[in-house]
């Protein structure tokens, strides 16, 4: 079975531009989510009114948006309140999935950090360890193996939510697509005058599930491995 | 830094109030049609999977595989621009029910499989000591029990299924998001515009969350509600 004739330029490009900035904007979000994520949910279980408060906002509030519009609240909303925050496509769509990506992680180890006994925290706190020290080397060690599962769930939403950036016109995986089906509507020499959506839009379907299977399979057999 | 003073333009709400209004209608009813369908397809489909019919339970792991490993904004450009090519042309009403009612059924499936997975097996088993055939131990035992674990990750699930209708922005269905941003295109007044937008959809959505643990609490297992 050979590829027909218009199908090798359309794939490379999908590959090279599409599938590279989708994992661009994965990697800066997962990143993100990460780093904001952790912090907030280690600080939310200090039992101080104000900050838990001012966290559990920031959850909810991220958590309850659909992605769409914390997008277009980061893409035309920011550039409105300050001019020196208007970002280009890629990198707005990063804010976003980081934005919700840190609602989550931020639950999540909420909940992996409260699972430690408390026997945990006195024993680091009788060796000398003050309280970031206590969560850094004692606490959060532990509390990752338990993370590491709806981390796992955490990148491939980020994956397949980081499509959301088409809608602004940033290079990812579906934009690419898309620019493809255009082109390739447009008569010869540019394309070849016909609509070929079906074809190239379930190639997108398989290339994500190509990525995402694997990864909530790998999911399932950690949250197996852990009870 | 230059911050420049943000102020809310209350007149915003009055003047472009019944479109928003109409928009959140088109929401709401969207979501309504796929709750509703979400919910069907996750008994049926979860019940089969649970029970491991024949052939059903097997195109249901496929089903829910697709769905849940691709992303739904890839599925709402698949409905809309890839199937007219073999002839299949979708209103976009058409697409925006369809594309959340499929979205949500897949993942309402494995909530409804895991609930009545969780329902310990001699509880069956005294079902079946009752007399009671496999769909009357069903309704009468599985469903009233596993029906109440799945109940919260369920209602999770449509408060998503409300939350991704606002994808159907792509397919220009004029529900909310889409009402809002043809909005802002007109009047600029983007501070009200997405403030507008995004508090709507808070209230949405914290509302549906709070349900879930009214809904719990009063449909606990009795042996729960102590």
């Amino acid at each position: 079975m050979s590829l027909p004739d218009w199908a090798e330029p359309v794939l490379r490009y999908m590959l090279e531009v599409g599938l590279k900035g989708t994992l661009q904007i994965a990697a800066i979000s997962l990143a993100g989510s990460l780093v904001i994520g952790v912090t907030l949910g280690t600080l939310l279980t200090i039992r101080f009114l104000p900050s838990r408060a001012l966290i559990r906002f920031y959850i909810e509030v991220w958590r309850g948006l659909p992605i769409l519009v914390t997008l277009f609240l980061v893409f035309f909303l920011l550039p409105v309140l300050n001019p020196r925050l208007e970002f280009d496509a890629l990198i707005s769509a990063s804010i976003a999935l980081t934005l919700w990506g840190s609602a989550q992680v931020a639950e999540a180890t909420r909940g992996a950090v409260q699972s430690i006994p408390r026997e945990q925290h006195e024993a680091a706190s009788a060796l000398g360890f003050g309280w970031v020290g206590r969560h850094t080397f004692v606490i959060l060690p532990q509390a990752l193996r338990r993370l590491l599962p709806p981390l796992v769930s955490l990148l491939v939403n980020i994956i397949q939510n980081s499509t959301i950036a088409q809608v602004i016109g940033a290079p990812e995986l579906l934009e690419s697509a898309e620019r493809q089906v255009e082109r390739l509507a447009a008569p010869t020499p540019i394309g070849i005058g016909e609509v070929k959506a079906f074809p190239i839009y379930a190639t997108v379907m398989l290339i994500f599930f190509l990525i995402s299977f694997p990864l909530t399979r790998l999911a399932a057999y950690l949250e197996k491995r852990l009870t | 830094m230059n911050i420049v003073a943000v102020t809310f333009d209350w007149s915003f709400l009055t003047e472009n109030g019944d479109e928003l209004l109409a928009g959140l209608r088109r929401t709401l009813e969207v979501s309504a049609i796929a709750i509703a369908g979400a919910f069907v397809i996750g008994l049926v489909l979860g019940a089969a999977r649970a029970h491991r019919v024949p052939v059903v339970s097997q195109l249901a792991a496929i089903y829910v595989e697709i769905i849940r490993n691709t992303p739904i904004l890839v599925q709402i450009f698949f409905l809309f621009f890839g199937l007219p090519q073999i002839g299949i042309i979708l209103e976009p009403f058409t697409v925006a029910w369809l594309a959340v009612t499929i979205w949500g059924g897949a993942f309402n499936t494995e909530n409804f499989r895991a609930g009545f997975e969780a329902v310990p097996h001699r509880f069956r088993e005294a079902g079946f000591a009752l007399g009671f055939g496999r769909l009357t131990t069903f309704l009468n035992v599985t469903l009233p029990i596993g029906g109440r674990i799945a109940l919260p990750s369920s209602i999770n699930t449509y408060i998503s299924v409300v939350k991704n209708t606002s994808l159907m922005y792509v397919i220009s269905y004029p529900e909310l998001t889409t009402t809002a941003l043809n909005i802002n295109a007109l009047t600029l007044q983007t501070v009200e515009t997405f403030t507008t937008l995004a508090v709507t959809y808070l209230v949405i959505v914290w509302t549906m969350s709070a349900s879930i643990r009214v809904v719990e609490r009063h449909l606990a297992l009795p042996e729960d509600a102590r």
